[in-house]
C-alpha cells in the first residue's frame, strides 16, 4: 500500500516539475522529459523516506539523480542541463518545514512560556532541515557537470565513437 | 573595428539576455566567449549583479572594444537560455555573419511566452501535486489548485502594473493565503499546514536559490551572494503575506 503512495507521489511530482518548467517558459520539447525527471526525483526521495533514511540524504540522492539524469538530456533534448535539472528539483524543496520554521520563529518573538525551550528546538531543528535540503537540491544538480571537467556537455562523449557533440 | 564594435555590442546584449533570464555567471561567460572565438576575438567579462562589461581583445592582443550593457529586471525565461545555447553552437559550426545572429538573437527575445491561461493551470496543478506529496487530501489539493490559481493571477496583474517584484510576490502570497484561509474560516475540515504551506510555493525562488549555489561553487562568489540575498528577500516577502493572511483571519 505505501509503495502505491510513493508512485502516487512521484507521479504527481512529475506535474510540480512541468508546472515550474511551463512558468519558467521552457522550450515545449523538453516537457516530457521534465516530468519524467520530477517524477524519478520524488520517487527516489519517497522511497529513500519509505526506507527510513533522513529526509536531508533522500532529497541529495533524488536532486543528484536529476543532476546526472541532466546530461544525457541535454545532450538529445539539445538544451543546456540547468533547462531540465532546475524545474524537476522544485517538487524536492521542503516547503512544510519552511513554513514550520517561519511559525516557530514567530512564536519565539512572544513572551517566554513553560514550552520556549521546546519552540527553540523546533524550530532550530526545521530550519537546520530546510537549508540543508535547499543546499543538498543545489549540490545534487551543480556537482554532476563539474565531476565531468567539461565546460558544455556537448563535449562530453555519451558514447565510445560518437563522431560529433 | 566596425566589427569589433558590432560583434561587442551584440555579445553584451546577448550576455544581459542570458543574465536577465536567469542564467549562472560561468554560463553567460562560457557563451560569450564562444561567440568570441568564433569571430577571432579574445573577451574578458566583468558580471555584475545587474550589468555586464566586457573588453574584447584582437588576435594580436590589441583591446578593440570596451563596454557595459545593464539590464532591466525581468522574469526567468529559460527558452531564451536553451535558444541562445544552440544559436552559439550555430555560429561555431556554420560560421554565421553577425547579422544572422543578431536577427536570430531578436527573433528569440520577442518569442511569446506559453499562453496566460497555460501557465495559470499547470502552475496550479503543480500546487496540488505538491500538496499530495506533502500528504494532503484531495479536498486540500483542489483548495490548493484554487489558492494557486488566484495568487498567481493577483502576482501577473501585480507585475503588469510595473510594481516592484517584491510587493508582487507579497501580493501574490497574500492572495493565495486569504483564499485558503477563507475555506478554514467557513469550517471546512482541513489541515492548515498542508493548505496554507503549499498554496504559496508557487512563489519560492528557485531559480535564484539554485543559482546562488551554483555560483558559489564556481567562484563567483559575490554573484551567488547576491542572488542568494535576492531569494532571502523573496522568501520574506511570501512569509510576509502569510503571516498578514493569517493576522486577518486571527488563525494560530
Amino acid at each position: 500500500m505505501e509503495w502505491i503512495l510513493i508512485l502516487g507521489k512521484a507521479f504527481w511530482c512529475g506535474f510540480g516539475a512541468v508546472g515550474f518548467g511551463i512558468l519558467f517558459n521552457v522550450p515545449p520539447r523538453t516537457l516530457f522529459a521534465l516530468w519524467v525527471g520530477g517524477a524519478i526525483g520524488g520517487f527516489l526521495k519517497f522511497s529513500l523516506l519509505q526506507l527510513s533514511a533522513g529526509v536531508v540524504f533522500a532529497s541529495f540522492v533524488g536532486a543528484s539523480f536529476i543532476g546526472i539524469l541532466s546530461i544525457p538530456i541535454a545532450h538529445f533534448r539539445h538544451v543546456p542541463p540547468m533547462i531540465f535539472s532546475i524545474p524537476s528539483v522544485i517538487p524536492l524543496i521542503p516547503g512544510v518545514f519552511a513554513y514550520r520554521t517561519m511559525l516557530g520563529l514567530i512564536k519565539l518573538t512572544g513572551s517566554i512560556g513553560p514550552d520556549y525551550s521546546q519552540v527553540i528546538a523546533d524550530t532550530v531543528n526545521n530550519g537546520v532541515k530546510t537549508l540543508f535540503i535547499i543546499m543538498s537540491l543545489a549540490v545534487g544538480v551543480a556537482v554532476p557537470m563539474h565531476l565531468m571537467r567539461k565546460e558544455s556537455v556537448k563535449n562530453i562523449r555519451l558514447k565510445p565513437k560518437a563522431a560529433h557533440d | 573595428m566596425e566589427e569589433a564594435t558590432e560583434l561587442g555590442s551584440l555579445l553584451l546584449d546577448v550576455g544581459v539576455s542570458l543574465l536577465q533570464s536567469g542564467a549562472s555567471c560561468s554560463r553567460i561567460r562560457i557563451t560569450m566567449r564562444r561567440f568570441a572565438t568564433a569571430y577571432h576575438y579574445d573577451a574578458h567579462i566583468s558580471i555584475g549583479p545587474k550589468s555586464i562589461s566586457l573588453t574584447l581583445n584582437d588576435e594580436q592582443e590589441q583591446p578593440v572594444f570596451t563596454g557595459v550593457h545593464s539590464t532591466p529586471a525581468q522574469g526567468v525565461n529559460f527558452k531564451i537560455i536553451s535558444g541562445i545555447s544552440r544559436l552559439s553552437w550555430d555560429t561555431v559550426e556554420h560560421k554565421l555573419s553577425l547579422q544572422q545572429v543578431r536577427n536570430e538573437l531578436n527573433r528569440l527575445l520577442s518569442l511569446p511566452h506559453y499562453p496566460r491561461w497555460v501557465i495559470l493551470f499547470f502552475v496550479s496543478l503543480a500546487g496540488s501535486a505538491f500538496c499530495f506529496s506533502f500528504g494532503g487530501k484531495a479536498i486540500e489539493m483542489m483548495i490548493t489548485f484554487g489558492a494557486t490559481f488566484f495568487g498567481l493571477f493577483i502576482r501577473q496583474e501585480a507585475l503588469k502594473k510595473k510594481f516592484n517584484s517584491n510587493i508582487c510576490v507579497y501580493a501574490g502570497s497574500l492572495a493565495a493565503a486569504l483564499f485558503a484561509g477563507a475555506f478554514i474560516k467557513a469550517g471546512v475540515n482541513i489541515n492548515l499546514e498542508h493548505a496554507f504551506a503549499t498554496s504559496v510555493l508557487f512563489l519560492i525562488p528557485g531559480v535564484p536559490l539554485i543559482n546562488c549555489f551554483t555560483d558559489l561553487i564556481d567562484g563567483n562568489t559575490l554573484n551567488g551572494l547576491v542572488r542568494g540575498m535576492n531569494a532571502i528577500i523573496i522568501s520574506l516577502a511570501i512569509a510576509l503575506g502569510l503571516l498578514t493572511a493569517m493576522l486577518i483571519y486571527q488563525l494560530q
